[in-house]
């Protein structure tokens, strides 16, 4: 779909390739540090991330709370308050987000970048109505006549699958359902077709029902407006149906990142095959106890010296290099890479298991 | 929500005329507001007894209170004991210019700490965030009645006998020069004074409270997700910060209607306003039980009305309340 | 104007995923609340969390409110200068005798705050009236808690007909015009200093019982109680082991900041007149006596003015400090 963006002359619109002229990854994410100061010390939200996004790609981050996943999207978005320190780059379609000013953050939010938030109820205003807010998302970046406008508004409630759309925009936040409020969200975000679609937790707070038909309308978002999405959960079962490239983040770090299938049948980090084998399954005997990482999630203020995850891994050699050196990511396949000194080893393990039995 | 602004209204008329109640009970039991004092003087018993009997001041307190309220409702409050006058008269002819103070009162303080309020939050931790709040705190601090005294002394007749003028830049003696009226300079300026005065600790309640609303509204969820849209600065601050904001600033403003009464008494005593406020001082004076009543009851009135409109507005602004 | 976007540094933390638990209040075993706080105890380790009780959460913060810590010592300063200075160093307003020759004079270093028109020293005249303003707000305060407590906690424990009942009640004060009605019943009642602090405190315990009425409602339905009955503990030891201690703090901010709505209440009634009379003297009935002065004795209205408005700062300070102590998240 065609669209002028009402910012010319903006240096970061000239300069920005579409997304159809620019072949690389849309999203390169170098050494991405954000701190914040805090009366109890420096939090280190996220440590040295490295992540990219291709076109057309649904990439799931998952991790704790404090993981950093929150931060890190933020971050992409240029949302971070003020006192964050923000160091190593962000690059979308080349060009350096963390260099552009606010005006011109201004013009790529919710054009070429769009997000939507876990609390759908507290993500929209209240005393506007849902075809408001929708309609505000479409008139920011673009001239329209009202009546388009309004069918526009329409059609967009159409696509993720709200009936009477007509009606349905006339209505306030707090009279949909947390699906459909969520939905409406998505639309919201796919209104000016933007190459990059973030969601944070769009399904933590829905009945399970509900997270499916939540899932289902953002898969079929992505594949009818060829965007690429970053779907960020704590979740493993709502990222297995939806993504095809997982990273792993534990403490501001990047644990593991690779193909769905690499992730969830060969884990090579202690932290993700930990989160596997605690996913209750229905094949297990009834009288096994649910496994579980032991220990809390570390202080971000102290992040524990070597590899974050040592004080809790079942394999961690203390003392020894897992408490002074921290890990590299370790390439284990090609689309595969693993944060742990025994990465290798883990693989190895991996495959046995896989193939072995 | 009408039923519930209906319910809201119809439980404060109970609440008004136990309110009239005690105030009646504790009038009528003090001596200083007896009716029949000037006639003790009198050498004659029966002349006070007589006087007694037509007032019917020997019924039990809630059969005379029933009278009154009787009388109330259809609009006759009495004769005021010590000027001879139709109470509900000489209410009628001092409320215009009460109700001057309280409109002027009221607009100036909602613009004065919207405008402040909305500053202070956007720029926060500025220079003039700390001087608006540090004035904000002398504000709430600040007795009307002192600021008043304060404020005639520096601002007019200071002014006045330093400068050698012949009349103060600043009047403080009722609303209008003699001979004068209707809007013009001359009324303004008798204006600002005692409308300062009235308003100086609601304005500054009222701004910290507009700038706390704001700035708990700028870190909402919802301006986050118009600030992911690309809304820019001034919009997300004026569509959504400041429009949402309106809502807990409504309520507020509701309940210090309240206050604005209390504020009146000083304001009409200090700078000689002929409003409801000063004929109810002159009435405690006088121990004119009837006007004291009278007053008491209209105010009543007044904040329950209020009340009403604010609920009203409340509706207005917020559509989760609207639709329930 | 800069794009920079405005923002509030009492933002919630960036790094909350809004999944964590609330680890803030957390019963021990034997059901005292605890606040848990991060603190390092090995620097070599992981941080371990420390626990500290809420009373030592309480005092560190207000250790670094520097402004309630300067109301504090203000406070304490006037209290001192009125009820301990005053009687021992300065003669009684009562024994003042007039001099009339003087008349009334402006500060000067026999007389800091000047005469007046009697001839009477202002200083002595404003710390013994001060000792009559800062008695009834202090009265006025407790007794209005300890009413609006008592029915408060009622009304919200026991719920239904009381709870309507007492509410109804409170509502009242939102009805009447305060300050008419206050005067109206001390002159039924008198206008002597513990009158009216009974007359004030009349009015008063409505807000507060408010208050109360609200926290315990709140209280009632969080977790700890819940689970403090599930163990079988009984009412009684439910109201005074678990909602009472949480109730304590809020209380005595609310007690704090009522002196000074006292303070003021008191001091525009004896500006009217119908509050402290003679022989007794409050800052306010000095203001009355001064009342026609803006034209030459500025000074009967402004020390006695000045030394309102402080107090009240500072009690409204303290009041703020103690509040922010309490629970810095909580919004005011």
């Amino acid at each position: 779909m065609a669209f002028g963006s009402k910012r010319d002359g903006n240096l970061a619109v000239e300069v920005l390739p579409e997304r159809a002229t620019w072949g690389g990854p849309l999203l390169e994410v170098r050494d991405l540090s954000v701190r914040f100061p805090t009366e109890d010390g420096l939090v280190n939200a996220v440590d040295h991330l490295n992540f990219d996004l291709r076109a057309n790609e649904v990439l799931g981050i998952v991790g704790e709370s404090g993981s950093g996943k929150s931060v890190t999207s933020l971050a992409i978005l240029g949302l971070l308050p003020k006192t964050a320190q923000i160091t190593g780059e962000i690059l979308f379609c080349g060009q350096n987000l963390l260099d552009m000013t606010e005006r011109q953050l201004q013009d790529l939010r919710g054009r070429r970048m769009a997000m939507i938030f876990q609390d759908s109820l507290a993500a929209l205003n209240p005393v506007y109505t849902v075809g408001t807010q929708i309609a505000e998302a479409i008139t920011v970046h673009q001239e329209i006549e009202k009546a388009d406008l309004n069918d526009r508004v329409a059609e967009l409630l159409n696509i993720v699958g709200i009936p009477n759309p007509k009606e349905r925009a006339g209505q306030y936040p707090h009279e949909y359902s947390g699906g459909m409020r969520q939905r409406a969200m998505i639309a919201m975000s796919i209104a000016n077709d933007p190459d990059v679609l973030i969601a944070d937790e769009p399904t933590t707070a829905l009945d399970v029902t509900i997270q499916a038909q939540v899932l289902d309308t953002l898969e079929r978002v992505e594949s009818r407006t060829s965007s690429s999405v970053i779907l960020i959960t704590h979740d493993l079962g709502v990222v297995a149906g939806v993504t095809q490239r997982i990273m792993v983040m534990y403490a501001g770090r990047t644990a593991e990142i690779g193909t769905v299938n690499e992730v969830f049948y060969e884990p090579c980090h202690p932290y993700t095959q930990g989160l596997l084998a605690s996913l209750p399954r229905i094949d297990r005997r009834t009288s096994d106890r649910l496994h579980r990482i032991v220990g809390q999630p570390p202080s971000l203020i102290h992040v524990p010296p070597g590899c974050a995850f040592h004080p809790r891994c079942p394999m961690a050699e203390v003392p020894g290099v897992c408490n002074t050196d921290e890990p590299p990511l370790i390439e284990v396949g090609t689309t595969h890479w693993s944060a742990c000194h025994f990465a290798d080893r883990l693989l190895a393990e991996a495959k046995d298991r896989q193939y072995g039995q | 929500m009408l039923t519930l602004v209906l319910r809201r209204f119809l439980i404060s008329i109970p609440l008004l005329l136990i309110a009239t109640f005690l105030v009646f009970w504790m009038v009528r039991s003090t001596q200083a507001f007896d009716p029949t004092a000037r006639l003790a003087q009198s050498r004659d018993p029966s002349v006070v007894q007589n006087e007694r009997e037509r007032l019917g001041l020997d019924d039990p307190i809630p059969v005379q209170y029933g009278r009154w309220l009787k009388d109330a409702v259809t609009g006759d409050l009495g004769e005021s004991q010590t000027k001879h006058e139709e109470v509900t008269s000489m209410l009628q002819r001092s409320f215009w210019n009460t109700l001057q103070l309280i409109l002027w009162g009221a607009l100036f303080s909602a613009v004065v700490a919207m405008i402040i309020g909305v500053y202070s939050a956007v720029k926060q931790y500025s220079i003039g965030d700390y001087v608006f709040t540090s004035l904000t705190y002398i504000g709430i601090a600040m007795p009307p009645f002192v600021f008043g005294l304060l404020a005639i002394a520096y601002l007019a007749v200071w002014p006045k006998q330093t400068w050698g003028l012949d009349k103060p830049p600043l009047e403080f003696v009722g609303l209008h020069t003699t001979g004068q009226s209707g809007l013009n300079w001359d009324y303004i300026k008798h204006l600002v004074l005692p409308v300062l005065t009235l308003t100086v600790q609601i304005v500054a309640s009222w701004t910290r409270y507009q700038r706390a609303a704001t700035l708990d509204v700028l870190s909402s969820d919802y301006v986050r997700t118009a600030r992911a849209k690309g809304v820019p600065r001034r919009k997300v601050i004026i569509k959504h910060a400041v429009r949402n904001s309106l809502i807990p600033l409504v309520t507020v403003m509701a309940v210090d209607i309240g206050l604005l009464f209390g504020g009146l008494l000083i304001t009409e005593q200090i700078f000689s306003i002929p409003g409801m406020g000063r004929l109810f001082l002159n009435a405690l004076q006088t121990g004119d039980a009837p006007v004291i009543l009278g007053y008491i009851l209209v105010a009543g009135v007044f904040v329950v009305l209020f009340n009403l409109i604010a609920d009203v507005m409340y509706g207005v602004l917020d559509p989760r309340v609207r639709l329930s | 104007m800069s794009e920079e976007f405005p923002e509030s540094e009492d933002r919630p933390d960036p790094t909350d995923d809004g999944l964590a638990i609330d680890t803030r209040v957390i019963p021990d075993e034997a059901g005292a609340p605890l606040a848990i706080e991060l603190g390092v105890t090995d620097l070599d380790v992981a941080a371990e969390p420390v626990a500290l009780s809420q009373w030592q959460l309480f005092v560190r913060r207000f250790k670094r409110h520097k402004l309630a810590i300067g109301s504090l010592v203000t406070l304490i300063l006037i209290f001192v200068l009125c009820f301990v200075i005053a009687p021992i160093f300065l003669t009684a307003p009562q024994d003042q005798r007039s001099n009339l020759t003087l008349g009334s004079t402006g500060p000067s270093w026999q007389h800091p705050f000047g005469t007046d028109e009697l001839g009477r020293d202002m200083w002595a005249r404003i710390l013994y009236g001060g000792q009559i303003s800062l008695r009834i707000g202090v009265g006025v305060a407790v007794v209005s808690t300890l009413l609006g407590t008592f029915f408060g906690a009622i009304a919200g424990l026991y719920g239904k007909a009381v709870d309507q009942v007492i509410m109804r009640a409170t509502d009242l004060v939102l009805i009447l015009p305060a300050i008419a009605v206050l005067a109206v019943a001390l002159q039924r009642f008198g206008q002597k200093p513990n009158n009216i602090v009974f007359v004030l405190a009349g009015l008063f315990w409505m807000q507060i019982a408010r208050v109360v009425r609200g926290l315990t409602l709140s209280l009632k339905e969080k977790e700890f109680v819940e689970g403090a009955r599930a163990a079988g503990a009984s009412n009684f030891r439910i109201i005074v082991r678990h909602i009472l201690p949480n109730c304590i703090g809020p209380i005595m901010v609310n007690l704090t900041l009522s002196i000074a709505v006292a303070i003021i209440t008191e001091s525009t009634l004896s500006f009217l007149g119908y509050g402290v009379v003679p022989p007794d003297v409050s800052w306010g009935y000095l203001l009355y006596t001064a009342r026609t002065k803006y034209n030459h004795d500025v000074h009967l209205v402004l020390f006695p003015g000045l030394a309102i408005l402080v107090t009240v700062l500072a009690v409204n300070a303290l009041g703020d400090g103690l509040r922010d102590a309490l629970d810095p998240h909580a919004k005011h």
